[in-house]
This record gives C-alpha cells, sequence and structure tokens, in this order.
C-alpha cells in the first residue's frame, strides 16, 4: 500500500476540535508506523484558520473553505468535499467519534465504497495492516480487527490519546470546493448554545457524577461543590436524568456519554453495566455509596460505605481544610 | 428459544413472556425505590395503585367487554409476581382488586358486570372483598352479618374484619346472611355495597407485622341499605360464589408468595458473590451454597407448580380447588422458608433494614394466613384425596 | 404520517452473558435479545408524533429468525406492523452490507420519515443512520432532541443536541432522523397493547424478495475481520472502607492526594 493515511478533522469556530488534534496524533504516530505519508483534512467555515492550528500535529493540512457551511448541516458537504480529495490507494482513513463525525464517516463509506472499524480507541500498524482496537461488552473483552482488503474507515473514540504536536508544524494547502453533495441540503435556522465555556464531559479530567441515591435536583449542589474543589464537572447516570434531576446532557453511560477521566467520583451511583460503559475506563475510580454491594463495588479502587451526603459534605470541608492549609 | 422435546404447555407464550418482562420492568424502575418507603410509612402507595391502573393492571381478569384485559389466570399471576418481588404490599394490589371483582365477574349479571367492572378495570375504582368476621375466620360459613330484605331493598348489618383496602375501596363485596334456616352452604348471599352508603363505616385499621401499606380495615355496616339490583346471582348462592372465587384468588396469593421468595433469592444469591468472609465470598462456603440452593430449589418448584394449577383452572374442571389449595399451600411455606432463610444468609445485616430482606420475611408471614389458612388448604386437600365432602 | 423506525434486536446489555462465538462474532444466542436501547427512544418518538398528528408505524429490522418475539415488544408499544428481513445468508455482514440492506428494504416501504438510535449497544458505530441517507439520497437530521414534522409543508424541524447547546435544523420530507435519549423515556407497552401485538403483522423478507442491494452480505463478503479478542487490562483491587463521615473523608483526601489528583 502506498497511499496516505487521512485524518479527517472538525471545524468549530474556526480551530480544530480537541477530538481532531487527538486523531491527528493517533494517525502521525500510525504513519510513522506503517511508514505512510499522513494527510489532514479540514472543511468548513474557517477551516483555513484552523488548518493553521491542526498543522501543528501533522506534516501537511488540505483545507477547503466553505462559509456557507455556517448555514447547514455540515456532514455531507464534508464527507462530498473528503471524498473528492481522498485518492484510491489512501487509507485508513481516520475521523474522530464526534455526532458530526460519525455522520461523516457513515457518509463516507457510501461515497468511497469503504468499510467501517468503529469506536477504536487505538490504531495499531498490525501485521496484516492497520488494526483498530476496541472494547465490547462494557469492557469486557477487548477486540483487535482489521481491512480485509483495502484499508476503509475507523472512527476514534474521544480521550483515546493525548494531542501532542508534531516536532515542526507541517504545511496548509487550500484547496477549492469542488464536489456536489447528494441530497436536499439540511438547513441550520438557529445555534442556541447553553453551557459554552463548560469543559466538556468526554474532555474532563475529573469528574464527580451523582446517581439515584442523590435523590432529588438541590442534591446536586454538593456534586457542583465538589466538582469545583476538585476542578472538575458534574455528570449523571441514567437515573438522576430520567428523574428530571438534570439535563440529559450530563449523562454517562449506554445512552449518554462516554468519558475517561484521570478521576471519576461517583457519588450515590450503583454502577450498573449500563453505566459502567460510560466511565469504566477512568484511570481512578472512587465512590460512595450506602449499599455495600452496588456493582460499582466491584471495580471501584476506592469504595466508602456510607450516606453520600455526610462523606460528600466532610469531604467539601476536608479538600477546604486541604487548600486553606495550602497542602496538596 | 423452545427445547424440541419440551412439549409445549410447559413453556409460557409469546405473550406471557412479553407481559411477566413488561411487569418486571416497570417494578424494578418504578415500584422497587419505593418499596422501603411504603413499608416504614405505612401509606396506602397511591402513586404505585396509579401506576398500576395506568398500564391496565388492575383490569387483567375482566373480560375485555368490561374494559379489561381479559388474560388468562397465569397471566394475572405472572403480573402478580413480578410486582411482588419487589413490593409485596403493591403486588397484593392487584391481587386484591382480582379477589373482589371475581363474584361479579363469576356471578354478575350482564347489567351488573356494564355497572361495575369498567370503573375496576381501568383501576378507577377498587373493590375489596368482605367475608371475614371477628367469629368467622376459617369457619366461613359462621357468618353473621345479616342482610335482610325489606321490599326492594336489603338491610344489611353487621361488623367485618380483615378487610383488605376495605378503607380505601369504593365497592365492597359483602357476604351476608339472607336465609338463617337454610342448610349451612345455602344460608349466604353475597351483595355490592358502595362506600357512600349512609350507614357504612371503618371502624378501624390494623397495625400489622407485615404488607404495612396494605390498609386492612374492620368494617361496620350499621342498617346500610342496599338496591335488591346490587345482589349478585340468587339469594343462597354467597357461599358457593366465594368458593369459587377462592379458585381463582389463591393462586393470586401464591404468586405473591413465589414473588416475596424469588425477591428474597435474589438479594441473598448477590449478597452471597460479594461479601467476603475470611478471604473468600461467603457463597463458595458450603453451608452458605446449601442454604442458597434449596431456596432457588424451593421457590422454582412452587412457581411451577403454581403455573401448572393456574392451567389446570383456566381450563375448569372438578379439582380446581385442589389445585388452587396445594398451589397456595405450597407457596406460602416456601415463601415463609426461603425469606426467613434469606436473613440468615445475610446474618445481622439480615435483621436491620439497611437491606430489604427483613421486611420481606415479614411480608411473608400473611401468605400462610390470608385467602384460607394453610390448615384450611390442607383439609381442602385432604377431601379431595380422601373423597370426603 | 407515514414512519418507519430502524429497530434491532440485541442481546441484553444487563444480562452480562453477552459473548462471542467461536467465529469471533457476536454470539445472538447466548443473552436473551431485546431491542436495542436508543431504538426504543426512537419509537416513542414516533408514537407521539402519530398520536399528535395521525399516521402509522411500520418497524423495520434486519435480524435473526427469532426476531419477532423482540419484535412483538415495538408492536405491543404501538408500532402497526414490522417487516423483518431475515435470510442465513445476512448472518456476519459488516456494517457496510447492513446498510445495503436497509436500504434495499426502505426501497419497497413509502415514508415520510425514518427513524433510527443513534447507536446501538452492541456495536456503538453509529454510523449507520448516515451511511443509509447517503445511499437513499434522503437527508440527515441526527442526534434529535426534539422532532416537528410539518406534513403539509412537506418538511420536518429538529432540534439536534451539539455540544454546549442545541441546533435547530430543518429539511423537507422524506428525512432521516437520528434519535438521542433526550426524546423522552419510552413507554411500556400496555397489557392491552400486548393483547393486540399478537394479531399485527409481520411480514418476512428474504434476500430473494429484496432485490439486489449494493453491496454482498454475509461474513464471506465482509470487508473487516477480527484478529484477536483479549480480556482487558486488570483494575486492581478495591479498598473498601466503613468509617465515620469525617474519618472516609480524610481518608479520599489522602488517597487522592497520593496520586496527584488534588489540584
Amino acid at each position: 500500500m502506498s497511499g496516505r493515511v487521512v485524518v479527517v478533522g472538525e471545524v468549530v469556530d474556526g480551530r480544530p476540535t480537541r477530538l481532531s488534534t487527538e486523531v491527528a496524533t493517533l494517525g502521525r504516530r500510525l504513519g510513522e508506523a506503517l511508514g505512510r505519508p499522513v494527510v489532514g483534512v479540514l472543511v468548513g467555515a474557517g477551516a483555513g484558520e484552523a488548518g493553521a492550528s491542526l498543522a501543528a500535529y501533522l506534516p501537511e493540512v488540505l483545507t477547503v473553505e466553505l462559509p456557507d457551511l455556517a448555514d447547514l448541516a455540515p456532514a455531507p458537504r464534508v464527507a462530498a468535499e473528503t471524498a473528492a480529495l481522498v485518492e484510491p490507494e489512501d487509507g485508513p482513513i481516520l475521523v474522530g467519534a464526534s455526532p458530526d463525525g460519525r455522520d461523516v464517516a457513515g457518509a463516507l463509506s457510501v461515497l468511497l465504497d469503504r468499510p467501517v472499524l468503529a469506536n477504536a480507541v487505538a490504531v495499531e500498524a498490525g501485521p496484516e495492516g492497520p488494526t483498530a482496537v476496541k472494547t465490547i461488552f462494557g469492557g469486557k473483552l477487548v477486540v483487535r480487527s482489521r481491512f480485509v482488503g483495502p484499508p476503509g474507515i475507523v472512527t476514534v473514540r474521544p480521550s483515546s490519546v493525548d494531542a501532542a504536536p508534531a516536532d515542526a508544524p507541517g504545511r496548509v494547502v487550500a484547496r477549492t470546493a469542488t464536489a456536489v453533495a447528494l441530497g436536499p441540503p439540511v438547513r441550520r435556522l438557529e445555534r442556541i448554545l447553553e453551557t459554552a465555556g463548560e469543559v466538556p464531559l468526554e474532555e474532563a479530567a475529573v469528574v464527580v457524577v451523582g446517581g439515584r441515591g442523590v435523590g432529588g435536583a438541590e442534591g446536586f449542589a454538593l456534586l457542583e461543590e465538589l466538582a469545583a474543589l476538585l476542578g472538575g464537572t458534574v455528570g449523571a447516570t441514567r437515573a438522576a436524568v430520567d428523574a428530571g434531576w438534570i439535563g440529559y446532557a450530563r449523562q454517562i453511560g449506554q445512552t449518554g456519554k462516554v468519558v475517561k477521566p484521570r478521576l471519576y467520583l461517583g457519588l450515590g451511583v450503583s454502577g450498573a453495566i449500563q453505566h459502567k460503559v460510560g466511565m469504566q475506563t477512568a484511570e481512578t475510580i472512587v465512590a460512595v455509596n450506602r449499599d455495600p454491594d452496588a456493582p460499582l463495588a466491584e471495580y471501584a479502587d476506592l469504595y466508602v460505605v456510607g450516606d453520600l451526603f455526610e462523606v460528600g459534605r466532610a469531604l467539601v470541608a476536608e479538600l477546604r481544610r486541604r487548600r486553606d492549609a495550602g497542602t496538596t | 428459544m423452545v427445547a424440541a422435546s419440551v412439549p409445549s404447555g410447559y413453556e409460557l407464550t409469546e405473550e406471557q413472556r412479553l407481559l411477566r418482562d413488561t411487569v418486571r420492568a416497570l417494578a424494578d424502575e418504578r415500584i422497587a425505590p419505593r418499596a422501603a418507603e411504603i413499608d416504614r410509612t405505612g401509606e396506602f402507595p397511591w402513586d404505585v395503585k396509579a401506576l398500576l391502573a395506568e398500564h391496565d393492571l388492575l383490569g387483567l381478569g375482566i373480560p375485555a367487554e368490561y374494559g379489561g384485559v381479559g388474560v388468562d389466570l397465569l397471566s394475572v399471576c405472572l403480573a402478580i409476581e413480578q410486582v411482588s418481588r419487589v413490593c409485596a404490599t403493591s403486588g397484593l394490589i392487584i391481587a386484591v382488586q382480582e379477589l373482589a371483582a371475581a363474584p361479579i365477574v363469576l356471578a354478575g349479571s350482564d347489567e351488573q358486570r356494564r355497572r361495575w367492572l369498567p370503573d375496576l378495570a381501568a383501576g378507577r375504582q377498587l373493590v375489596a372483598f368482605a367475608l371475614t368476621e371477628p367469629e368467622a375466620g376459617s369457619d366461613a360459613a359462621a357468618v353473621r352479618t345479616r342482610a335482610v330484605r325489606d321490599g326492594d331493598e336489603y338491610v344489611i348489618e353487621g361488623t367485618k374484619r380483615f378487610i383488605t383496602h376495605g378503607s380505601i375501596a369504593d365497592l365492597i363485596v359483602v357476604f351476608a346472611v339472607t336465609d338463617p334456616e337454610a342448610e349451612r352452604h345455602r344460608r349466604l348471599s353475597a351483595f355490592v355495597v358502595e362506600r357512600e352508603r349512609p350507614g357504612f363505616r371503618v371502624a378501624r385499621l390494623e397495625h400489622k407485622m407485615g404488607i404495612r401499606g396494605s390498609p386492612t380495615a374492620e368494617l361496620v355496616f350499621d342498617g346500610v341499605r342496599i338496591p335488591a339490583a346490587n345482589r349478585l346471582g340468587p339469594e343462597g348462592d354467597g357461599f358457593a360464589i366465594a368458593m369459587r372465587t377462592f379458585e381463582r384468588s389463591r393462586p393470586g396469593i401464591a404468586a405473591q408468595a413465589v414473588g416475596i421468595a424469588q425477591g428474597a433469592l435474589e438479594v441473598a444469591a448477590a449478597y452471597a458473590r460479594t461479601r467476603r468472609q475470611f478471604g473468600r465470598p461467603i457463597g463458595e462456603f458450603q453451608m452458605v451454597a446449601a442454604l442458597l440452593a434449596d431456596m432457588d430449589a424451593a421457590t422454582e418448584a412452587a412457581r411451577q407448580l403454581l403455573y401448572r394449577a393456574c392451567t389446570v383452572i383456566e381450563r375448569g374442571g372438578p379439582d380446581a380447588a385442589r389445585w388452587a389449595a396445594i398451589a397456595k399451600l405450597v407457596a406460602g411455606d416456601a415463601a415463609m422458608r426461603v425469606t426467613t432463610d434469606a436473613v440468615q444468609v445475610l446474618g445481622g445485616y439480615g435483621y436491620v433494614d439497611e437491606y430489604p430482606v427483613e421486611r420481606m420475611m415479614r411480608d411473608a408471614k400473611i401468605t400462610q394466613l390470608y385467602e384460607g389458612t394453610q390448615q384450611i388448604q390442607r383439609l381442602v386437600v385432604a377431601r379431595a384425596l380422601l373423597g370426603r365432602e | 404520517m407515514r414512519i418507519v423506525v430502524l429497530t434491532k434486536p440485541v442481546p441484553d446489555p444487563a444480562s452480562g452473558q453477552d459473548r462471542l462465538g467461536p467465529d469471533h462474532r457476536v454470539d445472538r444466542a447466548a443473552a436473551p435479545a431485546v431491542l436495542n436501547g436508543n431504538d426504543e427512544y426512537a419509537l416513542e418518538a414516533a408514537l407521539r408524533l402519530v398520536e399528535s398528528h395521525g399516521g402509522e408505524i411500520t418497524l423495520l429490522a434486519m435480524a435473526p429468525a427469532t426476531a419477532p418475539e423482540t419484535l412483538r415488544k415495538g408492536l405491543a408499544m404501538g408500532a402497526h406492523r414490522a417487516v423483518l428481513v431475515t435470510d442465513p445468508a445476512l448472518a456476519g455482514s459488516d456494517i457496510r452490507s447492513t446498510v445495503g440492506v436497509l436500504a434495499a428494504a426502505l426501497a419497497g416501504l413509502e415514508f415520510d420519515l425514518v427513524l433510527a438510535g443513534i447507536d446501538t449497544s452492541d456495536g456503538f458505530a453509529g454510523v449507520v443512520p448516515a451511511a443509509l441517507a447517503t445511499l437513499l439520497g434522503l437527508p440527515l437530521l441526527s442526534n434529535a432532541a426534539a422532532i416537528e414534522p410539518d406534513p403539509a409543508a412537506g418538511r420536518v424541524r429538529v432540534r439536534r443536541i451539539i455540544q454546549g447547546g442545541y441546533d435547530v435544523l430543518e429539511a423537507p420530507l422524506p428525512a432521516l432522523v437520528s434519535c438521542t435519549q433526550a426524546l423522552g423515556a419510552p413507554r411500556y407497552p400496555s397489557l392491552k397493547g400486548i393483547m393486540a401485538a399478537r394479531s399485527k403483522e409481520v411480514a418476512v423478507r428474504s434476500l430473494a424478495d429484496l432485490g439486489p442491494t449494493r453491496w454482498p452480505v454475509g461474513g464471506a463478503a465482509a470487508a473487516t475481520a477480527v484478529v484477536a479478542v483479549d480480556p482487558p487490562p486488570a483494575r486492581g483491587a478495591t479498598r473498601t472502607i466503613r468509617a465515620s463521615a469525617v474519618e472516609a473523608a480524610r481518608e479520599i483526601a489522602d488517597f487522592l492526594a497520593a496520586r496527584r489528583l488534588l489540584p
């Protein structure tokens, strides 16, 4: 195989997303391992500006500036332009598994006639070609898969690698839009930002998560305090979201977000499988629960049997005491 | 999937499986979180009742033409079992609605069914079954409450005791003596009394060992007048109606008992998997494992017997009473044994309310007492076996 | 409104019995099959739309022949009929082949909206909706938190979840919408619904009934292959603390400090 490894990035507000920089890092290292060149692709409004940032991670970035993409759902056009830039010997094509990324990957699969390996946490240069690594069944198994035939598309989970710039920035090549998207356009009528500026859950280094034991919306105030003291973000289980105590955007688990923080602190969380799949790769897991036999007890690093409010308040006091005393 | 060699009569149908799984999910997600609180406060869970009504669970056995779902007895028992697994009080709501509506379904005229069943099926109204009296428990024929015919009405005078839902029911099915001179089993008639009738009152509520959220009341009928059109079936049919009702209601209590046993078994098994002593999960110790195995065997045996009994009773036949009695006998004893052993497995933790097994043990006891004590069930079985009447 | 809801029977994630077969494919007989969680949210959304706008819902699934029982729950919730594409030749199909089959099946149905869950609990790929929309030339409105069709005007508006908020998207009908949990918790099938489901049609289609599909199907045609399956790296033993709240708080703080997790 002589083609290029392709990294498809995502542009938001004139910058590549953090996930794009992670996938770029992964793609660059894969290219080095395979002995193949690597190229990034950025399509959208502000692609040119974003290209300069992404070039810190890749030897070459192709940009297609599409100002009118600001008023459209981007994925079909991004996929169409990307498909026009990909050559037959290129592959694998790495795409971050964000909501837009998955849409782009799906569209590319049809446009380029390529198979998909999804949800990878790593891509290795295997003996039979690029190999995607993922976990299945809630983390019970680690599966390595390759392509049969030409390498196709790999979607990469957020927080799989730490983004690391290359030794020297690469070059940015502006390309003109050529493609015609298939199907009627999907117009964007408005954008409503509610929590702009907050660290997204998937990127947080520390998450403090509340479950059924929190008992109500007011209980989450304690978690906000703890999150603030630990430098983290508040998350929730499906039980708390379904009960209406906190918004769906905070939900971690099978039908919510997947997080990979350095610290996961669960209060009143049972840790059943539907939630476990969203947080089990956290580096450190600490839990407080009245139930000594909750599922979380089996895979936490530190498990405190107790009332989450009593322990939580004591922990707030303790953390403040240490902070004020200047100790860590 | 159905194993090739198992006769299909021993498998639940696809619908029964879907019904069971739906009720299980409902119970786990919406009722289980309330169970401990219901027991602790002793308050009737109106929210659970509304939930059951919303999901058609208060009209299961009522024929579809009167607004019910019209499922078979086994399906009714599947629902009671799944809810009782997490909360015996809540499972009882379904069971009592079925029990008390049965006389209307079995013996009511078409007009009477049309009058009362739709509201019951929709759960808009609750119904209670009032047979037991302070002096007439096991000896049901010794009922003393009188219903005296006066023109177009009956006047009801007497006291009923230990009536589940008696204080909250909109309709009470009352068994009263219409002919004191008649032969023992022809003295009674069955009536429907609406709670608004003047002269009806709730005299007391019992404080019980278990099923604390279920109100158990003493009801006083002080010259309560009802139209003759409220009588179910001909005069003198009351005892027979009650007996036919028990054929269908005793399996319901057996289902409650199987559910309670299953719930306790699951808690004990989960505990044994994770509780470590002497360096190992206690489930690895033979004395604990043996206890759990016997609990599982007892529960499964009671369950399979119940399911078979339901199929036989639904088909109709002379041995329905015997099947109902055996099912209730075995299940009640299983529930008491399994819940007691569940507390044993949990040791000290089983005795405190941090775990639900102490509540389940207190709840289980009633299944050996109501709907006919275990001793009454044995009488029924012995009579059928020995051919006595 | 004519709505098709894509549903996939998956091994019940809560059962803990999911596993791979010796061929490294998901062993669909190992755990009881349930409707994919996100598909239930899609179906619930469809049910609410039909309640307000009128119309009918068809479930569409590509699944093994045992699927009708799993689909029965969707019918019990209120879907009007189901179409099951099943054929031994389909076993082991990869994502792309599956999309080809679903597209061929949809070509035989009339619809205003196709709803799908954003991903499945046995794959989490999340690419099928976009691939399907591209193949069929349908507009895709993904990650929906709210769906507002306007059948008279022939268009649909969707509130799409994005990082930090949402976009309001609009497209002409027919359209494909991928559905998130934010649409609202799926209802339990009512008991009457369970009884009614018995008489609802589950139409079975084999590969031959569909006609040509875009890509070959089945395991032999799969363009991806499993190379290795391993257990995950071990986490390490759990340390359990039962102590007073103050004592426990101190232990937690010490633990975090030792791992350099305190700011």
